[in-house]
C-alpha cells in the first residue's frame, strides 16, 4: 500500500527555499520509478499561494498547515505538528534539506518517532529491499557510506546543492489538503518574540557563489565601497584578508583564511591580496579565481585562473562599470 | 704565638636549653617537611631518580656555582652574596659544633682564624645582600616579584640573625680584649662605640642576653624553615637533581595501544606526577619566568609563575580535602582502613581547567620554553600546558576553532593548509630533486617539511637550500609525496592521537627507505625528528640546514664569498636555540659571508619568540599586542639591512611583522639559506 514519500518543504518570508525544490525533482524522479506519491509538506502562515509552486515542482499532493504559531520556524510547534501528522499519515519517508532548520528538526523528529536519521547525505536513490539509499560522507570526506533504514518512517535530511531543481511546470496540478496545526502547548518551551535581519543583503560570505575579497592593497577601510560597489552589482558577498581584518579595515567576520571562513564560490575575486598560503587555505577551493594586484610576483597570480596586473583603484571599478553594462543587457 | 682561639659559650650558661631548643625546632621542621610531602604524594608516581651522576653534577653547576641564577646580574649577585654568606657561617657553626658537641679539637689556629675572617667578610655580604633584597623588594618593586608576608618575615628573620651575630661578637670583644680581634673586623669595628656607651656589667649582660636572643631566632629558622620560602634552599637544589633528561618541553607519549586508559591528558592535580607537585612547591616565585614570556610581554593573561602557583594552591587545597576525607572516613567506620589516596578520586573543588588556570591561558602559550630555560631550578612549565590540552582535545573537544581546521588540513592532506597531498612534491622535484624511490642509494633524506613544499614563501628557501647542497656536491633525495607533516603542531596543540598517527606513518615509511640521516630547514621538523620520534621508535640522524651548511663550509666543500657592507640581526628561533642548543652555528655562517652581526635586545637563550609556536601559528591571536610585531619591533630598533631566520614560521611571522609596520623597503627578512645563496 504506498504511502507516500514526504518532502517537509522549507519556506522563509513566503519563499521557498531552492534545497526543497531541489528534493522535490529529484523525489519525483524515485516516485515516478517506485510508482509511489510524492507528498509535499508546507508549515507557515498565509502559504495558499506556495501550493501552485510546490506543484510545479513535482508534488502528488500537497499538505499545507497554515497557522499563526507557525509563521516563523519555532522546534516546539514545527515538531509538535509534524509528528502528529507522520503518526497519522505513515508515510514511507520523511526528508528535508540539512539546513539550518533540518539540522534542528530532522533529529528532534526522529527521536519522536523512534526512527533513525541520515543526516547531511550526499545521494538519494531507489533500493530495492528498503526503499531507498542514501550516500554520506564519513571520516571527513575520506569515505562514502551508504545506508538505508529497515524501519519506518525512512528519515533523511539532504545536503542542499546535492540535487538540480527542475523547471517548474506550471500545467501540474496536485491534491492540495489543508490540515490544521495540532500543538502540545507543552512543546512551545521558546517563544519566538522578534527576529532581527542583519543589515546586510548581500549574501553569507560562506553560502555565495561569488566573493568579491580585498586586502592589504587596499590601504584603508574606506576604500572598501569601491568594492561592495562590485559586489552589488554582480549579488556577491565581501570578504577581507587577514592583513585588511588586522588592520582594522574590516570585522574579523569578513576574514576568509586559515583562520577566518573557508569559502568555495563559483568565483573569488581577490583585489590586492597578495596570496600567502593562509590566506589560499580558505579560498583554495573556489571554482575559479580572479586576481587583481599590482605586483607581478604577487603569490596569487600562482593560483588565479585570470589576472590582472594593475592599479586596483583603477582595475575595480572599471570591472563595476562593464558589469554594469552586461547586467542591463 | 699563642693559639688563637676564644672559649666557645664564654659567658653563657644553662647550654642544655639549647638543646631541647634545638630539638623543638627540629619536630616543627620535621612536621613541615611531613605536610609538603604527603602533598607531593597526591600525585602519580614516575621515577626521576635516575642518572644520580648527572643530577650531583647539576647541584654544583647550577646550584653552587648559581649557573643560571647569576644570568640575571643584580638579583643573581645578591644572591650569590646570600648563598655564599651562608655557606661559610654554616661551615663555622659546624665547626664549632664539632667542638663543643664531639669534643673535637680544632677551632683553634689557622682554622680558628679563617673561620674568623670569612664569617665577619662573607656575614657582612650577607648583611649587604639581605639590604640590598629588600630595598629591591619593597622600594624599587619590580612587576615579576609579588609580596606576601612570607618574604618579610624571612627577610627580617635573617637581617635580625646576621646583625646580632655580629653585636654579639662586638660586645664580646668590648668586654674582653681578643688579641685576634682584627681578624674579626666587623666586631672590632662595634666594639668601640658599645665599649664607649655601656660598662663592663652592661655588656655582659647585654651578650648573654643577645646570645640567647639570636639563639631563639637560629632555631626559629630551622622551625620555620620547612613552613616557608626558605624550604626552596633544599627544595630548589632537589629539583635541580631531578630535572629532566629526557626530550624536554613535551610530556610522555601516550600508548593509544593501551585499552586501560580511560582519560588522555590531564584534567586534575592529581593526575600529574609527584614531581609536578614538587615543581610547585620548589618555585621560589622569582618571577622570571614571568619576565621572559612572550605571552605575558604582550599583554596575554598568561603568565607562567602564576599557573606553578595556582597550581600549588590547588595541591594544598586537594590535601584538605583528602585530609578531610580520611578524617570522615576514619570516624564513620571505625576499625577499617581509611580510602587509600593514591587514586585519584572525583574532585569536586575547583577544576584545574577552566576555574584555576583559564583555557584561554593554556591555548596562549607558543611553547617557547623561555619560562624554563630562565628558570634557576628548572621548573617544567611547558610539558603541563600540554598535558591540558590534550585532555581539552582529546576529552572535551574543546579547543580554538581555527585549530579545527588545522586537524582536518592534516588529517586528510598531511599539511596544515590542506593543499592536495599529491602535489607535495611538485615544486621539489621541479627543481631536479629525486625521490628516494628513483634514487634508493641517497645519503641523507632532505626533509622540506611542509612550509618548504607549499609555501610560496619558503619554497624560495628550499630553492635557495637545494642549489646549495647540490653546489657542495651532497648526494640527497626526497620523500615526495610519502612526507606528511611531522606532527609538530598535532602534537603541541595537543592532537596527540593525530600526532601519533602521522609520525608512526612517517617513520614507517623513512624505515622503508633505509633512511638513515636526514637534513632540514624547519626547527620544528628538526626537533621533532630528532628529539620525539624516538619516543615512537624514530632514530635517525636528523641535521639542521645551518648546522649542515657550516659542515660544509667548514670542510670547504661549499665556498662563498664575502659580500661586505650590509648588516644583518639574527632571530634565534625557539626550537633550534632553546631547544636544541644551536646558537653559534647559523651566526658563523653569516660572519663567514662578510655580514656585520648585531644582536636584538632579547638575543640567544632569551629570544624572544615570534609567537608561531606551540601550534599558535594556526591560530588567531586576541589578546594584547601582537607578538610577532614586538619582536618585528626588536629588528627595527638594531637598524640593519636583514633580519636573518633559519624557521619557516619565524619567517612568515617577521615577515608579516615587516609588512605590517610598513618598513618592507628598508628592513628584509631572509632565511640564512636565501643569504648563502646569494654568495655562492
Amino acid at each position: 500500500m504506498a504511502k507516500g514519500i514526504y518532502i517537509i518543504v522549507e519556506q522563509r518570508d513566503l519563499k521557498i527555499r531552492k534545497v526543497s525544490l531541489e528534493l522535490l525533482s529529484q523525489g519525483r524522479k524515485i516516485a515516478d520509478e517506485t510508482g509511489e506519491t510524492l507528498v509535499a509538506v508546507v508549515l507557515g502562515h498565509g502559504i495558499e499561494g506556495l501550493a501552485q509552486t510546490v506543484a510545479a515542482s513535482g508534488a502528488d499532493k500537497v499538505i499545507l498547515i497554515d497557522d499563526e504559531k507557525l509563521a516563523e520556524y519555532t522546534t516546539g510547534a514545527y515538531t509538535s505538528v509534524l509528528n502528529k501528522l507522520i503518526r497519522k499519515e505513515e508515510p514511507e519517508a520523511v526528508l528535508m534539506g540539512n539546513t539550518a532548520v533540518g539540522k534542528d528538526l530532522a533529529p528532534r523528529l526522529a527521536q519522536r518517532l523512534g526512527v533513525g536519521l541520515a543526516s547531511d547525505c550526499t545521494g538519494m536513490e531507489s533500493e530495492e529491499k528498503n526503499f531507498l539509499s542514501f550516500k554520506r560522507p564519513i571520516y571527513a570526506g575520506k569515505a562514502f557510506a551508504y545506508l538505508t533504514s529497515n524501519v519506518r518512517p525512512i528519515m533523511a535530511t539532504i545536503r542542499p546543492n546535492t540535487f538540480k531543481a527542475d523547471a517548474p511546470d506550471a500545467s501540474r496540478q496536485a491534491e492540495i489538503v489543508t490540515e490544521i496545526a495540532e500543538i502540545d502547548t507543552t512543546d512551545l518551551s521558546a517563544i519566538l518574540k522578534e527576529v532581527a535581519i542583519s543589515a546586510s543583503k548581500r549574501p553569507d560570505l560562506t553560502e555565495a557563489n561569488i566573493i568579491v575579497s580585498g586586502g592589504r592593497g587596499m590601504k584603508g577601510p574606506e576604500n572598501y565601497g569601491m568594492l561592495e560597489e562590485l559586489a552589488d552589482v554582480i549579488g556577491a558577498a565581501v570578504g577581507a584578508s587577514r592583513a585588511a581584518v588586522d588592520s582594522g579595515w574590516k570585522e574579523h567576520k569578513f576574514q576568509v583564511g586559515q583562520t577566518g571562513k573557508t569559502v568555495a564560490p563559483t568565483l573569488y575575486i581577490a583585489c590586492g591580496i597578495s596570496g600567502a598560503i593562509q590566506h589560499l587555505a580558505g579560498m583554495g577551493s573556489s571554482k575559479f579565481i580572479v586576481a587583481i594586484n599590482k605586483d607581478p610576483e604577487a603569490n596569487i597570480f600562482n593560483v588565479a585562473d585570470y589576472g590582472i596586473v594593475g592599479d586596483l583603484f583603477e582595475v575595480v571599478p572599471l570591472l563595476t562599470q562593464e558589469f554594469k553594462k552586461l547586467v542591463n543587457e | 704565638m699563642a693559639t688563637a682561639t676564644r672559649e666557645v659559650y664564654w659567658n653563657i650558661e644553662g647550654e642544655p636549653w639549647l638543646y631541647l631548643l634545638l630539638i623543638i625546632a627540629l619536630v616543627i621542621f620535621s612536621y613541615g617537611v611531613y605536610k609538603r610531602v604527603i602533598l607531593w604524594k597526591l600525585g602519580q608516581p614516575e621515577n626521576r631518580w635516575k642518572d644520580v651522576g648527572q643530577g650531583v653534577k647539576d647541584v654544583i653547576v647550577y646550584g653552587l656555582f648559581h649557573k643560571r641564577i647569576l644570568k640575571d646580574p643584580y638579583p643573581g649577585l645578591m644572591h650569590l652574596g646570600l648563598f655564599v654568606g651562608f655557606v661559610f657561617l654554616a661551615f663555622a657553626t659546624a665547626m664549632i659544633t664539632l667542638q663543643a658537641d664531639f669534643a673535637m679539637r680544632i677551632f683553634h689556629g689557622w682554622l680558628y682564624l679563617f673561620i674568623k675572617l670569612t664569617s665577619n667578610l662573607f656575614g657582612l655580604i650577607a648583611l649587604l645582600a639581605i639590604m640590598a633584597f629588600a630595598y629591591r623588594r619593597y622600594i624599587q618593586r619590580p612587576d615579576r616579584l609579588d609580596n606576601t608576608p612570607d618574604d618579610a618575615i624571612t627577610l627580617a628573620l635573617l637581617f635580625t640573625i646576621l646583625v646580632t651575630g655580629f653585636v654579639i661578637q662586638g660586645v664580646r670583644i668590648a668586654a674582653v680584649p681578643d688579641p685576634w680581634a682584627a681578624w674579626a673586623f666587623v666586631g672590632q669595628w662595634m666594639a668601640i662605640p658599645l665599649k664607649a656607651i655601656f660598662n663592663q656589667a652592661q655588656l655582659l649582660s647585654l651578650h648573654r642576653f643577645l646570645w640567647w636572643f639570636h639563639l631563639v631566632l637560629a632555631m626559629t629558622f630551622i622551625a620555620y624553615f620547612s613552613h616557608s620560602k626558605l624550604f626552596h634552599i633544599l627544595l630548589g637544589l632537589a629539583n635541580q637533581f631531578l630535572r629532566k633528561r629526557g626530550p624536554i618541553g613535551i610530556p610522555d607519549p601516550i600508548d593509544f595501544e593501551d585499552e586501560s586508559l580511560e582519560t588522555f591528558g590531564k584534567s586534575q592535580l592529581r593526575e600529574f606526577s609527584w614531581k609536578a607537585l614538587f615543581n610547585t612547591d620548589a618555585c621560589i616565585r622569582c618571577g622570571r619566568c614571568q619576565d621572559n614570556c612572550p605571552a605575558y610581554l604582550s599583554g596575554k593573561h598568561l603568565n607562567p609563575k602564576k599557573i606553578i602557583q595556582d597550581m600549588k594552591v590547588l595541591m594544598e587545597e586537594t590535601g584538605a580535602e583528602v585530609a578531610e576525607t580520611k578524617k570522615a572516613s576514619v570516624t564513620q567506620v571505625a576499625g577499617q582502613e581509611a580510602a587509600a589516596a593514591s587514586e585519584p578520586e572525583e574532585w569536586a573543588g575547583r577544576a584545574l581547567i577552566g576555574e584555576v588556570i583559564p583555557e584561554q591561558d593554556l591555548w596562549a602559550c607558543t611553547t617557547c620554553r623561555s619560562c624554563e630555560q630562565q628558570c634557576p631550578i628548572f621548573v617544567e612549565h611547558v610539558d603541563k600546558t600540554i598535558d591540558m590540552r590534550r585532555n581539552l582535545v582529546l576529552m572535551e573537544t574543546r579547543f580554538p576553532a581555527e585549530a579545527q581546521l588545522a586537524f582536518r588540513n592534516m588529517e586528510n592532506n598531511g599539511n596544515p593548509w590542506g593543499i592536495g597531498w599529491s602535489t607535495r612534491a611538485d615544486f621539489l622535484t621541479s627543481l631536479g630533486v629525486k625521490t628516494f624511490e628513483e634514487d634508493p642509494e641517497a645519503e641523507y633524506l632532505y626533509w622540506p617539511g611542509c612550509a618548504g613544499a607549499f609555501d610560496a614563501r619558503n619554497q624560495k628557501v628550499s630553492a635557495a637550500l637545494v642549489k646549495l647542497l647540490q653546489a657542495a656536491g651532497v648526494h640527497f633525495a626526497i620523500l615526495g609525496n610519502e612526507e606528511k607533516c611531522c606532527g609538530d603542531s598535532a602534537r603541541k596543540l595537543g592532537n596527540e592521537y593525530l600526532f601519533f598517527s602521522l609520525a608512526t606513518e612517517n617513520i614507517e615509511v623513512m624505515k622503508g627507505h633505509g633512511v638513515k640521516k636526514i637534513i632540514t630547514q624547519c626547527p620544528h621538523c628538526f626537533n621533532m625528528l630528532k628529539n620525539e620520534y624516538p619516543q615512537l621508535g624514530g632514530d635517525f640522524e636528523v641535521i639542521h640546514h645551518t648546522v649542515f651548511l657550516l659542515d660544509l663550509v667548514k670542510s670547504g666543500k661549499l665556498k662563498l664569498s664575502k659580500s661586505a657592507g650590509k648588516s644583518i640581526t639574527y632571530h634565534d628561533s625557539c626550537y633550534l636555540g632553546r631547544y636544541n642548543g644551536i646558537y653559534e652555528q647559523p651566526r658563523e655562517l653569516l660572519k663567514a659571508v662578510g655580514l656585520e652581526i648585531k644582536e636584538m635586545a632579547h638575543t640567544g637563550e632569551k629570544s624572544f619568540c615570534c609567537g608561531a609556536g606551540g601550534g599558535r601559528m594556526w591560530l588567531e591571536e586576541n589578546e594584547g599586542q601582537r607578538i610577532n610585531e614586538m619582536r618585528t619591533d626588536e629588528a627595527i630598533a638594531v637598524k640593519t639591512d636583514y633580519v636573518g631566520t633559519a624557521c619557516p614560521f619565524c619567517l612568515t611571522m617577521i615577515g608579516d611583522g615587516i609588512a605590517a609596520r610598513e618598513v618592507g623597503e628598508q628592513l628584509k627578512a631572509l632565511d640564512i639559506a636565501e643569504i648563502l645563496e646569494k654568495s655562492i
